[in-house]
């Protein structure tokens, strides 16, 4: 049987960042992947991260994927793809299909990095072609260039089921409507808003009673719930869509955690079956480790940083390091954890109502029950300012632990200070130079520059833009509202592209100058 | 014993709803109707249940269903889902041809 130090089974952002960290300190390290590719979600992830720059903040999920098996590479990791583990036995035995034959490891650690896998809701039609999960959405068209459909609605308004609608629209798809049970959207504010300023509907308090059609789904019904999430009569809408997607939570995949005797509960918090760990992912079974969202449903930047815990632990538990190294490492890694756990998203604020920010704003409740925050409730946040000249305008409402923005401005006109959860503000007599970093630098495509009165009863608005095609200079459309209604005329003034801007372009349109705070994103006419 | 196994607690007849012809495990084609009974038969472990009626026993072994067979065998039960022992976890994790089941790789080989 062959013998490596560390088994890492999962090549995704965990799985990756623990190989990497235990293969640097020495160990013999293998990673099984039963997919074609590695990179678990991360390949599917075309959006910029969120987070400071030790997180990789602003770095789109794909590149980040490059950059970790990059890492691996270097530091001497071994990755087998295409290689399924199909059984993890208590002597840390790890059973792998590999081709037409079953092989058997031993590994002296093992760390279970599998991820987790879509829920699916019930109702009737849910077995008809044309129902998928919003991650099957990503696969058909992040990785293998597939439109999963030309009309779909999504349900499901957490952040999955928020970048999964933008995704779809950027692809060409129209998404007639985002629903979802819950009173409130369940996502970043900022991801809601960049998809109901193209025109996206949002049902809050909505199911599906209903996907119709015979050999796949030609409609779908849907009805506003009361607060017992029972059908409201008389409340039905009809949508004709050939796609229904489904976002709607995660479940970790611990059965090889299971199978291997480890202390298992079944935990709502932490999306399910998992092991009991500690926080460094020590499970009941010395040197059975895990990382990422098999011990509790997060996110990938989290799962990176448990990665990187969860290969030092295995490293100290070989000995290749000693107890004082560990504890330096993980110090470093808890601050950088911790960073990421705060502000209204938060693990620990889950399912409670937040109604202030930490500054004490009243939080937009149009941004939780519509996906877009009002016209009258914008000039309340600190982002959002009224000044002569270019200048600009964030609109960025919720604590969340993200903070490119303060370092993409070189004039220093954005802050956010010591917290990075707190809200970016524009800084008192900064002169703005038009230079468009910020813009192109927000994971949240929440800033925007505007020159409110260019003296001849125009405003001009910078806005983020990452569709095809590009509208070319003096292309005339419409400027839409937050809310994605058309507001006023717009004619496209420039439109510019660069490197430093990461393929999110600046597309600048001229409005009258009465829409300077209120047109929010360009439509060809 | 815990109280979900106390089998001399009356759970209640059972009462037919108007979605028992929803298909829960779709590789198996068991409806939410037969989960249901099945409780009712006296199936009130997860694990009785998949030998019952082979949910989550099909081609996705159980990925898309189990979490929705629990909600179902809960609510029959009255209890919380996280109170459900869940079934077995076994070898082999994924579906698998019995013939590369059968096929073990001899172990002095580098197996990849």
């Amino acid at each position: 049987m062959k013998r490596y130090d560390l088994i890492v089974v999962g090549a995704g952002p965990s799985g990756l960042s623990a190989a990497i960290e235990a293969a640097k300190k020495g160990l013999k390290v293998v990673v099984f992947d039963e997919n074609e590719k590695p990179g678990g979600q991360l390949f599917k992830q075309i959006h910029k991260f969120f987070g400071s720059k030790e997180h990789r903040a602003k770095v789109r999920g794909f590149v980040i994927g490059q950059q970790l098996l990059d890492e691996a590479d270097e530091a001497g990791v071994k990755v087998v793809l295409n290689a399924t583990v199909i059984g993890l036995y208590q002597d840390k035995e790890v059973v792998v299909k590999l081709g037409g034959e079953v092989v058997h490891y031993k590994g002296d650690a093992v760390i279970i990095a599998t991820g987790a896998a879509e829920n699916m809701v019930t109702f009737p039609g849910w077995t008809l072609p044309g129902v998928i999960g919003a991650g099957a959405a990503q696969t058909m068209m992040n990785l293998h260039g597939v439109l999963p459909g030309k009309r779909v609605l999504m349900l499901g308004s957490g952040n999955v089921g928020l970048v999964v609608s933008f995704q779809l629209e950027q692809c060409g798809c129209e998404v007639v409507a985002l629903v979802d049970a819950a009173p409130r959207v369940g996502g970043y504010g900022v991801h809601a808003a960049k998809v109901a300023r193209t025109g996206v509907p949002f049902y809050l308090s909505h199911t599906i009673v209903e996907a119709e059609g015979d050999e796949c789904v030609t409609g779908v019904t849907i009805a506003e719930v009361d607060s017992s999430f029972k059908f409201i009569p008389g409340t039905e809408k009809h949508f004709d869509v050939d796609t229904i997607c489904l976002a709607v939570g995660l479940s970790p995949m611990s059965q090889l955690l299971k199978m291997a005797g480890c202390k298992m509960e079944d935990n709502p918090k932490r999306g399910g079956q998992v092991p009991i760990s500690d926080s460094y992912g020590q499970t009941s079974v010395p040197g059975i480790f895990v990382a990422g969202d098999v011990s509790g449903i997060e996110e990938a930047s989290s799962a990176m940083i448990e990665g990187r815990m969860a290969g030092n632990v295995a490293a100290e538990y070989l000995g290749y390091i000693e107890k004082d190294a560990l504890k330096e490492e993980l110090d470093t890694l808890d601050k950088a954890l911790d960073g990421l756990r705060q502000g209204m998203f938060a693990p620990s604020n889950r399912g409670k109502l937040i109604e202030k920010t930490d500054e004490g704003i009243e939080v937009s409740q149009s941004l939780l029950k519509n996906g877009y925050i009002a016209d009258e409730e914008i000039e309340r946040f600190p982002g959002v300012v009224r000044k002569v000249g270019v200048h600009p305008v964030i609109e960025c409402t919720q604590n969340i632990p993200c903070n490119p923005c303060q370092d993409a401005c070189k004039k220093g006109c954005i802050s956010i200070g010591k917290n990075i959860t707190s809200l970016p503000i524009v800084v008192d007599g900064s002169e703005c130079i038009n230079c468009g970093m910020c813009v192109a630098n927000c994971s949240g495509q929440a800033i925007f520059l505007v020159d409110e009165d260019k003296g001849d009863g125009s405003a001009e608005i910078t806005l983020p833009y990452e569709f095809l095609p590009l509208p070319e200079e003096g292309t005339k459309g419409f400027g839409l509202g937050r809310d994605g209604k058309v507001v006023c005329e717009a004619v496209v003034t420039k439109c510019r592209s660069s490197k430093a801007f990461d393929k999110t372009h600046l597309l600048t349109i001229k409005v009258p100058k009465e829409y300077a705070m209120k047109a929010r994103f360009f439509k060809v006419s | 014993m815990n109280s979900v196994n106390d089998r001399t607690r009356d759970i209640g007849p059972f009462v037919p709803g108007p979605d028992d012809d929803m298909l829960i495990c779709r590789c198996e084609e068991i409806t939410k109707g037969e989960i249901r009974q099945a409780v009712h038969d006296g199936m009130w472990t997860l694990t009785e249940i998949r030998r019952y009626l082979r949910t989550g026993m099909g081609l996705c072994q159980g990925q898309t269903c189990s979490k929705l067979v629990k909600g179902i065998v809960a609510r029959e039960l009255g209890v919380s889902p996280a109170e459900l022992e869940p079934a077995t976890s076994r070898v082999p994790m994924r579906p698998i041809e019995m013939r590369v089941f059968a096929n073990e790789a001899d172990s002095n080989k580098e197996g990849e």
